[in-house]
């Protein structure tokens, strides 16, 4: 079996609010797949779905080969998850909340205790193994959570928004463990609103918006949707020249300072291919570089809005009802 | 190391077994830490005791013997030390729902609902171990008041321990069942105050339930703290105001009960 999650037309609706309208994909095994939208999107409707948390209202999903909503209890001996909120129990040590949950997995004792061990280490925890947990970190405390959710050695781990509500120092670490659990070939099911996660850390990203998924594939896939890489181009000689032999390549345009610039479709593939160009104009160039679509320029070809503007949205509208709770 | 290795899970049975014990574990080392709830089961019943007791206890003495013949040959103080004791472990026990409502305000019960251990293990496991903490406060009270009222018969004293941990039982059974049924744990006090306290006094700990007016005397025989009660002050001092085999019946009747409405009201919650 390659795929750990196949997830077919999951809907879930909420009176006459359909917060998932009929998404599916597949996960394979050993990949980071990231589920990339703004707040609202129904990242965490789904993840609840695929982790038996929230029933489907229609459509199914195969969790580690059974279905999550006939067999719950089967994908729930096979998954980790690591919740949004914090689930751990303030009043037990770091080593106790990992006996406590690898026990009620039903591990033995044995097993339990040597995976506790390894697993504290894995996340950077050994020291604070018989510290309470209502003394650690927000940090320490989600790095403590994806090791216990790895306890049971689960087919897949979900993470939702590990990261956010965090300082920037725990952000990297919490990464870390992520590329390292990427490298020990765990399946990993993360969804986030910030792009450079989802960037930096998945294999493949699905970006979601209003309960649909707009669009799927790698980070550079995604990029390449958006059309145009632009190199830049500094030099010294005739521009004319120049730009006419370029705009074989694609669309050409002159900076002030010497500098051209050229939108392309892969600009590292083409780049020597370029320089070899220009070798026969007679310019002497000085540097090159270039740069890439962001997944925001994505979001914002695929929807028309920013997701930066949408994140902003979403912010103030929370304000908002805050505010007028508290009237 | 590995984190993806082949780990084997233990037999249906011995996975129950452990699920179940490990909440025990779990509940019985939080109360353990958490001084402050040990202190809260101890003072209302010893305020009750001592000056609510010691109060009566000296104006029931200025009637002479009549007094006695009321509370079947006893002193009020007599009569109030085996009720008080129980008081301690259903008020113990009972605090059992105000840790689970506090286990959902703080995440953790989500990460119990999504386990796949049997749920009517954990939850008899936690009832269990809450029982045990209450069964603690039970036994230091029962220490104190057997001082208190120069009581030594260690067959009886063992019995009325058993019956605090039945009452505790009991009680976090019923704790339980009210807190599935709420949403936040502020309201869990306002229950204590409705539920709790109509509960305790009806059930003969302050008062012969024998010379109530109808409808008292019907609903104190309805009230499932009556007979264990009942039985412990038979245990102490051979009095007792129904028959012992309906206080026998009753008190294990009720605990069969309230568990199992437990158990079906846990097995049934949604986890989001």
């Amino acid at each position: 079996m390659v795929d750990v999650i196949v997830a077919e037309n999951l809907v879930k609706r909420y009176g006459d609010f359909e917060a998932v309208k009929g998404v599916s994909f597949r996960v394979r095994r050993g990949e980071v797949y990231g589920f990339l939208g703004p707040n609202g999107a129904g990242k965490t409707t789904t993840l609840g779905m695929l982790t038996t948390v929230i029933k489907p209202t229609s459509g199914d999903a195969l969790v580690a080969g059974y279905s999550v909503s006939r067999e719950p209890w089967k994908v729930r001996e096979r998954i980790g998850v690591v919740f949004q909120e914090p689930t751990v129990d303030r009043e037990l040590t770091a080593m106790e909340n990992l006996l406590v949950h690898g026990l009620i997995h039903g591990l033995s004792r044995r097993d339990v205790e040597r995976r506790a061990r390894e697993l504290l280490e894995f996340v950077g925890l050994e020291k604070f193994a018989r510290m309470q947990v209502k003394r650690f970190s927000g940090g320490m405390v989600r790095r403590l959570e994806i090791a216990r959710a790895l306890i049971n050695v689960p087919e897949v781990l979900f993470l939702d928004e590990p990261t956010t509500g965090l300082d920037p120092q725990s952000r990297a670490k919490v990464w870390d463990v992520i590329r390292a659990l990427k490298r020990e070939g765990v399946t990993v099911f993360l969804t986030t609103h910030y792009m450079d996660e989802a960037e930096k850390l998945c294999d493949r990203i699905a970006i979601i918006d209003r309960g649909v998924i707009v669009a799927e594939g790698s980070p550079e896939e995604l990029k390449k949707m958006v059309g145009s890489d632009l190199v830049y181009i500094e030099f010294e000689g005739d521009p004319a020249r120049l730009t006419a032999r370029l705009s074989e390549y694609g669309e050409a345009r002159l900076l002030r300072n010497n500098t051209l610039v050229l939108k392309v479709r892969d600009a590292p593939s083409l780049l020597p291919e370029l320089l070899k160009a220009v070798e026969g104009v007679g310019v002497r160039v000085k540097s090159v570089r270039y740069s890439r679509p962001s997944l925001d320029d994505v979001f914002l070809h695929l929807t028309g809005r920013s997701l930066r503007d949408v994140e902003a949205d979403w912010r103030e509208a929370l304000r908002m009802r805050i505010r007028a709770r508290m009237r | 190391m590995a984190l993806v290795e082949q780990v084997e899970r233990v037999g249906k049975a011995r996975w129950w077994l452990q699920a179940f014990l490990v909440m025990v574990y779990r509940q019985t080392i939080r109360f353990l830490r958490a001084r402050s709830r040990m202190f809260n089961a101890l003072v209302m019943p010893l305020v009750w005791f001592t000056f609510f007791g010691l109060g009566w206890s000296s104006t029931f003495d200025r009637l002479g013997p009549i007094a006695k013949t009321l509370f079947g040959g006893l002193n009020y103080l007599e009569y109030l030390a085996p009720g008080i004791v129980l008081m301690s472990a259903f008020v113990g026990g009972f605090a059992s729902g105000l840790t689970l409502l506090f286990d959902r305000e703080f995440g953790y019960l989500k990460e119990l609902l999504v386990a796949p251990a049997s749920r009517t293990a954990t939850i008899l496991g936690r009832m269990l171990g809450d029982s045990l903490a209450a069964t603690l406060q039970a036994v230091i009270m029962l220490a104190v008041l057997a001082v208190a009222v120069g009581y030594t018969n260690p067959v009886a004293l063992s019995i009325v321990v058993l019956l605090a941990l039945v009452t505790a039982f009991m009680a976090s059974a019923i704790g339980t069942t009210i807190a599935l049924m709420m949403s936040s744990p502020e309201g869990f006090h306002g229950i204590v105050n409705l539920v709790i306290m109509p509960l305790i006094f009806l059930s003969g700990i302050f008062y012969p339930i024998k010379t109530l007016q109808q409808p008292l005397a019907i609903l104190a025989v309805l009230d499932p703290l009556t007979h264990p009660v009942q039985l412990a002050r038979w245990a102490m001092y051979n009095v007792v105001e129904e028959p012992v085999t309906l206080a026998i019946t009753g008190t294990l009747a009720y605990t069969i009960l309230f568990t199992t409405t437990a158990i079906a009201k846990y097995g049934r919650t949604y986890i989001a």
